[in-house]
């Protein structure tokens, strides 16, 4: 792929993008919307500078990011250790499969409620929503990246004199890498998208709590600036984490 | 046998375990397992929660097929032509980490709080990964079979459905699994925010009006419904694509 293709392929993916701000534009001016239900997208472009230059809104920012990596740190470490434990140890296998089995298609968000009532209204229900989420992807593809690892590379490790336990971190988990950096993409967009959720149901602060509070008013510009902020922290991690992913990878052949 | 049996040990075991915690916890708004199922029949059988029920279960079906109905052809297409591919990436990216049912205050403003809006976010919710999958089966499908199709005089659609279909098949069904946890999550997270009928609707006013018993016996069914479809839509993946081995056997959760 040459420069010439992927500036034109650019060029072509920018195309529906531009086209639905369009359409929103021309809805409003030709009247099509009313403005107090479809503001404008030059308005609410103006209303999330503003609002990003605002204390109290980057304080609730601050309160998202903090319940959303708290959460989400807490889902790795729980999911690429349950994970590598279960791939490396039959008899932990055998306990954690058909918990996992059980758990995963559950409705964590019908979890909450329960929740709320045991751990109280504040950071921690919030941020053991988001590890709930965030864990199942992480601990499944540790655990088939763990489990798939080629036995010939254990196998030399050994034969070289490395100790299993060493094997472990020194061959299992970098050849897990890979799989186990899908698994934490997939949690970070759950943990963005569950932080907000939970913010919605209950919160005195937070992105989540602000689009209530603007939905309650009918504030229908300051309800379109936290969703777009939330995307665009939602592009903005999963860019670092890619970044992270090239850099920890940089050995690999492109996967 | 063992296989069977063991997701059954493990419900029960999480049970026991909830039973044992809240008999130690000692905490009024924490009932025991056995009162929460005990609290199920209560439920189940009042003849409004079984219409909202009903009303949750349609707007589900309704929205989760239409979903399957847009994206399957559409991340087919994306999988075979680079110039489509192109076109519809950077949105989807983009729309990716918007929470959906955050949309929910938004699009109520415009379409009102009944079934429509709802079964707009089930649809919205649903889309987006089967698109994906659908769009990574397309592109792994072997190229000497789509030759030897267009050798043999299939057209470009023909080639679509009787070769591209099939063959993308296991992964189409890896993103409908996906989704479909998806579309009860979104269905009960979207009804808690339009409190109006439905599933969500009760669990949430339960937990407004302090009825913790029916807080827990709505955990407990919702969960049970997500367990029970997963393991339905399992059974019929097995029957539709007996050639292929699952790659996860467990689906991968997304929000």
């Amino acid at each position: 792929m040459n420069a010439r293709t992927i500036i034109s392929d650019l060029l072509l993916g920018l195309i529906p993008i531009v086209l639905l701000v369009a359409v929103w534009q021309a809805l409003v001016s030709f009247g099509y919307a009313p403005v107090t239900l479809l503001p404008p997208p030059g308005h609410v472009f103006q209303r999330m500078v503003a609002l990003l230059l605002n204390t109290t809104y980057q304080r609730d920012i601050a309160a998202t990011l903090f319940r959303l990596f708290a959460g989400f740190a807490i889902a790795v470490i729980l999911g690429v250790s349950v994970g590598l434990a279960a791939a490396v140890n039959p008899t932990i296998n055998a306990a954690v499969r058909p918990i996992v089995r059980v758990l995963a298609p559950l409705p964590k968000v019908a979890l909450y409620p329960a929740l709320l009532l045991l751990v109280g209204f504040g950071h921690e229900s919030k941020i053991l929503l988001v590890t709930f989420d965030a864990l199942f992807p992480i601990l499944l593809s540790t655990y088939y990246g763990a489990s798939t690892v080629e036995q010939k590379l254990i196998w030399s490790a050994m034969a070289a004199g490395t100790p299993p336990r060493e094997v472990l971190f020194k061959v299992v988990l970098p050849a897990a890498a890979p799989s186990i950096l899908t698994g934490c993409r997939i949690g970070l967009v759950i943990s963005c998208i569950v932080v907000f959720l939970a913010e919605m149901i209950t919160s005195t602060d937070g992105l989540g709590h602000v689009l209530v509070t603007a939905a309650r008013t009918f504030q229908a510009v300051d309800m379109f600036v936290p969703l777009i902020t939330i995307s665009l922290l939602g592009l903005i991690l999963n860019g670092l984490l890619e970044l992270l992913r090239s850099y920890l990878l940089r050995g690999f052949p492109e996967v | 046998m063992m296989r069977r049996v063991a997701p059954c040990l493990a419900c029960i075991g999480l049970l026991l375990v909830w039973q044992l915690a809240s008999l130690a916890l000692n905490n009024d708004s924490f009932p025991t397992a056995l009162e929460a199922i005990r609290a199920i029949p209560a439920v189940l059988g009042d003849k409004d929660s079984l219409v909202n029920f009903g009303a949750s279960l349609r707007r589900m079906t309704i929205g989760f097929s239409v979903a399957l109905a847009v994206s399957i052809p559409l991340g087919l297409l994306m999988g075979r032509s680079r110039a489509v591919a192109s076109f519809f990436n950077p949105l989807l990216m983009v729309i990716y980490p918007v929470p959906k049912a955050a949309l929910m205050p938004i699009i109520m403003l415009w379409l009102g709080v009944g079934d429509l809006s709802k079964t707009l976010v089930i649809f919205l919710g649903v889309s987006l990964p089967v698109i994906y999958h659908s769009f990574e089966g397309a592109k792994a499908v072997e190229e000497k079979m789509l030759w030897s199709g267009a050798a043999m005089g299939l057209s470009a659609i023909q080639r679509l459905v009787r070769i591209v279909l099939p063959a993308a098949l296991p992964e189409i069904l890896t993103g409908c699994r996906t989704g479909l946890v998806l579309a009860l999550i979104t269905m009960i997270t979207s009804e808690m925010i339009a409190r109006q009928s439905g599933a969500g609707n009760i669990l949430f006013n339960a937990l407004d009006m302090g009825q913790y018993d029916t807080v827990f016996a709505m955990i407990i069914i919702v969960g049970a419904m997500g367990i029970g479809l997963d393991a339905l839509f399992e059974r019929l993946r097995a029957r539709l694509v007996r050639w292929a081995e699952p790659q996860f056997d467990i689906p991968l959760s997304f929000s």
